[in-house]
């Protein structure tokens, strides 16, 4: 499995000051895996994710994307990230430029493509989320749903090998959820290799390939979603599942 | 009552001093402060850049130099300057003081600026930068690209406010020693009142003053009110889209590369 592994994360710790969040991590991600991260308010979740494409600096561990580490110091983390799209819970979406120019931006600055390139690309992934009729709009003119939609297409735009997902649905009114779920279902299908922070539990259960469940900064319990959610063997996670489902 | 008329409202008198408040006056207020302006924002927005860094080298000098430069009386920024940069064999410009006063304005002006860079781009939504360094940008192209443009809409009616005072302010180079054809508004308006001792030439000039200050001042407020009532600050929180969350804070600065 480790020579195949998109992301492996070893003995990951992090703490906020004298805040321990990340209390020894271990986690392997393989190709065309999706797999879904659930647990409590504050048990980590963002935390480890961020810490994937070194948004978080990790205290001490390791994590190889691609069997590359990307926590040595003298990593090119831009080049990584280039290749790790990220999708936020509150979009973040660049509020002055339009959409399709969020979209193209990356594209044109980072991966240095010419504008007509770079704006067709960005058109079809902006196609492929359904909101090519919104290319020239500016985000604030959108809804929630399809703000969230056009940071899919923006991440997408630069073909990344991995996507990170942090509770991409939470800010979204419920009934925005679902088309932005759909699109992610979609992904899945594709074979992205996808980490997914949720608190939808139905897309944990019937998207994921496996659910991790985290609980004070430590993987308590991971599986497939018909154990995880069939047969919880931690009392933490029959307690974190009668709460929420 | 018709003395009073007199002393300050002699319409020959002013009419007599109009073109060359315009002609000379004028052109050499608007070049001072524009100068001083242009200079201001290229050193503003290092020192902003700076006093953001996580590194403590850059941060601190740019710390020094604004609390420096804020600190003193404009006055004495202007001679110490104006006058110390050719005496101490800084003299790119040669004997002539006006381009030294147009530095020492704005390496001050600067320092003011600086505040209101800085300002302007801690209100943008840490979110703003992580977005675009998680794309890949480098730190200051994310900051070039994304977070300095939203900073500067933030600040336009602050920074058009800098600008009038440093209008007001350019009447103090004329202190350096000027020559006839570089004097601005307000040393043509006293020449003339101390010949004459008559204040009427320096109404004039406060009235050339009024009429580039006020119209700013008025486009101030209108874009404040734009700021206020249209554009939001970061991603439009739609209605019913809730409170933005991730609200909690973040380095300004993440991983440098
Ligand atoms: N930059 C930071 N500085 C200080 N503390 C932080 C920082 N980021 C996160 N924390 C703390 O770390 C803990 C874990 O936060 P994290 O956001 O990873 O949790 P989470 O599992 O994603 O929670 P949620 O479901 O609410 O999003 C929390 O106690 C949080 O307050
Ligand atoms: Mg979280």
């Amino acid at each position: 499995m480790s020579g195949t592994a998109v992301v492996r994360i070893e003995a990951l710790h992090k703490s906020f000051g004298p805040l321990k969040v990340l209390k020894g991590i271990d986690l392997e991600i393989g190709q065309g895996e999706v797999v879904g991260i659930i647990g409590p308010s504050g048990s980590g979740k963002s935390t480890l994710l961020r810490t994937v494409n070194r948004l978080e600096e990790p205290t001490s561990g390791r994590i190889f994307v691609h069997g590359e580490e990307i926590t040595r110091p003298d990593t090119d983390i831009d080049k990584v990230r280039g290749k790790v799209g990220m999708v936020f819970q509150s979009f973040n979406l660049f509020p002055h430029m339009s959409v399709v120019e969020n979209v193209a931006v990356a594209l044109r600055k980072i991966r240095k493509l010419p504008r007509e390139q770079a704006d067709a690309i960005a058109r079809r992934r902006l196609d492929e989320v359904g909101l090519l009729a919104k290319a020239e709009a500016r985000p604030a003119g959108l809804s929630g749903g399809q703000q969230q939609r056009v940071a899919i297409a923006r991440a997408l735009a630069m073909e990344p090998e991995l996507m990170l997902f942090d509770e991409a649905t939470s800010a979204l009114d419920p009934e925005l959820v679902k088309g932005v779920l759909t699109i992610m279902s979609g992904l899945a299908k594709g074979g992205m290799t996808m980490m997914v922070v949720t608190h939808e539990m139905g897309f944990a259960r019937e998207v994921c390939d496996r659910v991790v469940f985290m609980d004070a900064g430590q993987v308590v319990e991971q599986g497939p979603p018909a154990q995880i959610f069939g047969s919880p063997s931690s009392p933490r996670l029959r307690d974190f599942l009668a709460q929420v489902l | 009552m018709d003395s009073v008329l007199q002393t300050f409202f002699d319409v020959h008198l002013m009419a007599s001093v109009f073109p060359d408040l315009i002609r000379i006056g004028l052109v050499n207020t608007l070049t001072l402060a524009g100068g001083a302006t242009a200079i201001g924002l290229v050193v503003g927005m290092a020192l902003a850049l700076a006093a953001l860094s996580r590194r403590v080298w850059l941060r601190w000098p740019a710390r020094v130099y604004v609390d420096i430069f804020r600190g003193l009386p404009i006055i004495l920024t202007i001679f110490l300057l104006g006058q110390g940069l050719p005496l101490a064999g800084v003299h790119p410009f040669g004997t002539n003081s006006y381009p030294y006063g147009i530095v020492a304005l704005g390496l001050v002006t600067g320092s003011y600026i600086s505040e209101i860079f800085r300002s302007g781009i801690q209100a943008v939504a840490p979110g703003q930068l992580e977005a675009a360094r998680a794309l890949g940008m480098p730190y200051l192209t994310a900051m070039r690209l994304v977070v300095v443009p939203q900073g500067v809409r933030n600040v336009l009616p602050a920074l058009t406010n800098q600008f009038i005072g440093t209008i007001k302010d350019s009447s103090l180079v004329y202190l350096l020693g000027f020559a006839e054809g570089q004097r601005e508004l307000y040393r043509i308006g006293q020449d003339v009142a101390q010949r004459t001792g008559n204040m009427s030439s320096l109404v004039a000039a406060g009235l050339m003053y009024l009429v580039i200050t006020v119209p700013l001042t008025h486009l101030v407020n209108l874009l404040d009110r734009r700021l206020k009532n249209g554009r939001p600050k970061t991603a439009a929180p739609q209605a019913g889209d809730g409170p933005g969350p991730d609200a909690r804070p973040t380095p300004m600065e993440v991983t440098s590369a």
